[in-house]
């Protein structure tokens, strides 16, 4: 996506334009209003005196709002501005957008401004794959209104454009004829109504469509409510409060709330095209966000639990206990020509679900959610056991049962080409990636916790507890990658090892499965130069035969999984390199204003001096903001203990000072104080301990 | 003439307690829309406990459908939120009730061993 183009949102309602404001959509160009997964507008041009217009500047005054100066007249250098014209938008129930025509002059001026209007109610998986509509259009005016219609059977979406000023409508667009007396401004309000018709009206305007109509949330307010809640970050390194600034404005812009949440939110997965619940995505965002707000994490696990797999059903790869993988709202989805409503192929998202409930319960003390959700819980926990055993050897593995439309690989990793041996050959399937072993094991131990201490059945608490020890121990053995000294990425179908090194191998210190002894050279690894480029941890080692520094999953290197890693570090105690890892990322931080891309290239830091970014991956992307949130908590070494919370800080020095003030938890409000001492520059070369 | 609606409920209503909507309590009433006959299912939820009736007015929440697609919903032929989002299966009232109550429809029917089950024996 090119980086002129202007984004606003709020929740799944998005508009896309140029610098203009205007939208020119084609069938695969990313522009236009966007909600519940559907195009509502795919043209959207002004024009003055049949003139187009060229932009002076554009305000991103917020995520959901933005106002473009225009003047009229286009591709010359030269401008003689007798007019202008100021476009303020604002997302809400479609897009609001207020059109302003100043004349700077001593005469009258007599306009003709139009804006030309259309839809192609495009699917967003059709924008994506370019894929021919089977329904019918249509359009007319009626009660002051332009109304664009798409009918495919009972399938409807409408787009209801009405004006404050009076206009001529066509089935084109709209019109103005207007005088603009000297030095005088005009003003209309412009309403871009998104509508999901249905053939039944209720009397009590209670239907699904209306629900979805919510009336906008005094925006502006509820985001200063949001930055005020969270902690108070004070520090020496002025770039980490820029980017902790950025993260808590970027989280707040991708909250999402489903019809189900009564207003409360979780963390979409990225902005613009993955604005709905993705079950990993949601959960680790959740994870890295819970020492500065807690909402996220109970919603999410609220939400996904209302919607967790209860039968087996291939198209969506569903089975009874499988939290979901994504939700989506769209033609396609509704006509079952994708699987989204929702699709259940993720293997890693059941077994987070289980370490997010724990992890949100040791901070907040929120029992009464953890026995509201004990059916789930177990039922999470039963998946693993009973329908991921796919190679019949106790491992979890993943397998599509949709074969045309599911995932292949069902990990964090999911491009196609993500999981292969040392010499770049592909396994077959079931592949047992390694970190699913380890968060299953993280979610039987942390089940027990809960079993003992919540749901009061010791004897289910025993049983995982035995569980979680077994399969520890099994995985040290069948991993391990002896002459390499790390833990291969996964078992094929055969029980051979997929022997690549990847960054999988920090996620396993987080999940807690990796044996003690082994854990220095795991770490060794980590920030190797293999692995570790100088910004961060890659997701697949140099010399590897699909390594590639701008592999999507085969070389690049993404702040999520770092910020996992690092907390991986620090949980066996090797805060030094878990520090050397936050300081990486966070100074890559300070070449994207803050703002962490969802990868960037895994180039030796020595050689490009600037982290490169990834080029397709959207942005802000939720896992990415929450990054810079797990590395604070990681360099604080923020660890709730019973009703406590322990701070053990290992900063580098370069950071200096960091306060973080009103951290809250089940002790009410604490603050963590912190002084950088460790230099990085010698962690690397240090002898091993 | 089969009526895998009408044989869903049934079976609905002996089962007594469903523990996927242990959480749950309020009432949903299925309108099925049958040519120029509407039958109604009436199932109210106690923390799981089900009675279904063809008694009652108003509900927390109403599921309106065709008895053509809902024989389908009901048999797992048809998904009920796809039938949702293209507007088969109009709901009005409480959406918590629709996204709960949708769990216990069965999936689709499969074919028994066939080669799309890829699950390795136990």
């Amino acid at each position: 996506m090119s980086d002129n183009l202007i984004k606003i949102l709020d929740g799944n309602t998005f508009v896309v334009s140029d610098d203009r404001g205007d939208i020119e959509a084609s069938p695969t160009d990313p522009t236009g209003l966007f909600s519940f997964d559907t195009r509502f507008l795919s043209t959207w041009v002004l024009s003055v005196n049949g003139e187009r217009l060229t932009a002076l500047s554009t305000d991103d005054l917020q995520y959901f709002e933005t106002r473009f100066f225009l003047v009229p007249g286009a591709g010359t250098v030269y401008v003689d501005a007798k007019l202008s014209v100021i476009r303020q938008r604002s997302v809400g129930n479609g897009f609001h957008e207020e059109l302003s025509i100043l004349n700077h002059d001593d005469e009258p001026a007599d306009l003709t401004v139009r804006i030309e209007v259309d839809s192609d109610f495009a699917d967003l998986f059709e924008v994506k794959d370019a894929l021919q509509k089977q329904g019918s259009y249509s359009k007319h005016a009626e009660d002051g209104k332009l109304m664009l219609v798409y009918q495919r059977e009972t399938f409807s979406r409408a787009t209801a454009i009405s004006s404050s000023q009076p206009c001529a409508f066509d089935e084109n667009g709209i019109t103005f004829t207007i005088t603009v007396g000297p030095h005088g401004t005009w003003r209309t309000h412009l309403d871009v109504a998104v509508e999901v018709l249905e053939t039944r009206r209720s009397d009590d305007g209670t239907t699904l469509a209306w629900q979805a109509k919510r009336p906008p949330r005094n925006m502006a307010q509820n985001l200063t409510r949001w930055l005020d809640d969270a902690p108070r970050l004070e520090c020496d390194w002025e770039p980490l409060t820029t980017t902790y600034r950025r993260s808590l404005v970027d989280l707040a812009a991708l909250r999402f709330s489903p019809l189900t949440a009564s207003g409360r939110s979780l963390p979409a997965a990225g902005l613009p095209w993955f604005m709905t619940m993705f079950g990993r995505d949601s959960i680790f965002t959740s994870l890295q966000a819970l020492p500065f707000t807690q909402e996220l994490a109970a919603t999410t696990l609220r939400e996904l639990g209302m919607r967790q797999g209860s039968r087996i059903d291939d198209f969506r790869d569903e089975d009874p206990g499988r939290i979901l993988h994504e939700m989506r709202y769209g033609e396609m989805t509704a006509f079952e020509e994708r699987p989204h409503s929702p699709y259940y192929g993720s293997a890693d998202a059941t077994p987070l679900y289980v370490v997010l409930l724990d992890e949100y319960e040791r901070w907040t003390g929120d029992t009464k959610l953890v026995r509201e959700l004990e059916y789930e819980a177990r039922a999470a926990l039963n998946w693993i056991d009973e329908y991921a055993n796919l190679q019949g050897n106790g491992y979890v593995a993943y397998q599509r049962r949709n074969q045309d439309t599911g995932l292949e690989n069902q990990c964090w990793k999911d491009s196609w080409d993500s999981i292969a041996y040392h010499d770049g050959t592909l396994p077959g399937f079931p592949r047992a990636t390694c970190e699913l072993q380890g968060y299953a094991y993280d979610a039987k131990v942390r089940g027990a916790r809960l079993a003992r201490l919540v749901w009061r059945d010791p004897a289910f608490a025993d049983r995982l507890e035995n569980e979680a020890a077994e399969l520890k121990r099994r995985f040290n053995r069948d991993f391990w990658v002896d002459d390499g000294e790390y833990f291969a990425v996964a078992l094929d179908v055969d029980g051979r090892q997929v022997d690549s090194l990847t960054s999988n191998n920090g996620h396993l210190l987080w999940s807690g499965i990796v044996d003690t002894s082994k854990a220095k050279a795991v770490v060794r690894h980590l920030v190797g130069e293999r692995l570790f480029s100088g910004w961060g941890v890659r997701t697949l080692a140099v010399g590897e035969s699909r390594y590639n520094p701008i592999g999507y999953h085969n070389g690049t290197i993404w702040p999520f999984d770092n910020s996992f890693i690092a907390w991986g570090l620090r949980r066996y105690g090797f805060k030094e390199e878990a520090a050397l890892l936050a300081a990486g990322i966070l100074e890559a931080a300070t070449f994207f204003d803050g703002r962490l891309p969802e990868a960037f290239g895994g180039y030796p830091r020595v050689m490009t001096k600037y982290p490169v970014q990834y080029p397709t991956s959207c942005s802000p992307q939720a896992w990415s903001t929450g990054a810079p949130l797990l590395l604070l908590r990681t360099l604080l070494g923020l660890e709730p203990l019973g009703e406590h919370l322990v701070v053990d800080p290992a900063l580098p020095m370069t950071i200096g000072r960091v306060e973080l003030l009103d951290i809250p938890g089940r002790w009410g409000r604490l603050d963590a104080f912190g002084r950088g001492r460790v230099d990085t520059s010698k962690v690397v070369r240090k002898p091993r301990r | 003439m089969t009526n895998e609606s009408a044989g869903f409920f049934r079976e609905l209503g002996r089962r007594g307690h469903e523990p996927l909507l242990a959480k749950v309590t309020g009432s949903v009433r299925f309108d099925v829309v049958d040519g120029t006959r509407t039958d109604r299912w009436f199932v109210s939820i106690e923390k799981g406990d089900i009675m279904v009736s063809h008694e009652g007015g108003a509900a927390d929440c109403t599921i309106r459908a065709e008895k053509v697609l809902l024989d389908e919903v009901a048999s797992g032929r048809t998904n009920a939120m796809a039938a949702v989002l293209r507007g088969a299966l109009v709901c009005a009232g409480d959406v918590e009730l629709l996204v709960a109550i949708q769990r216990i429809f069965p999936g689709p029917p499969r074919e028994p061993q066939s080669s799309r089950d890829v699950r390795t024996s136990r």
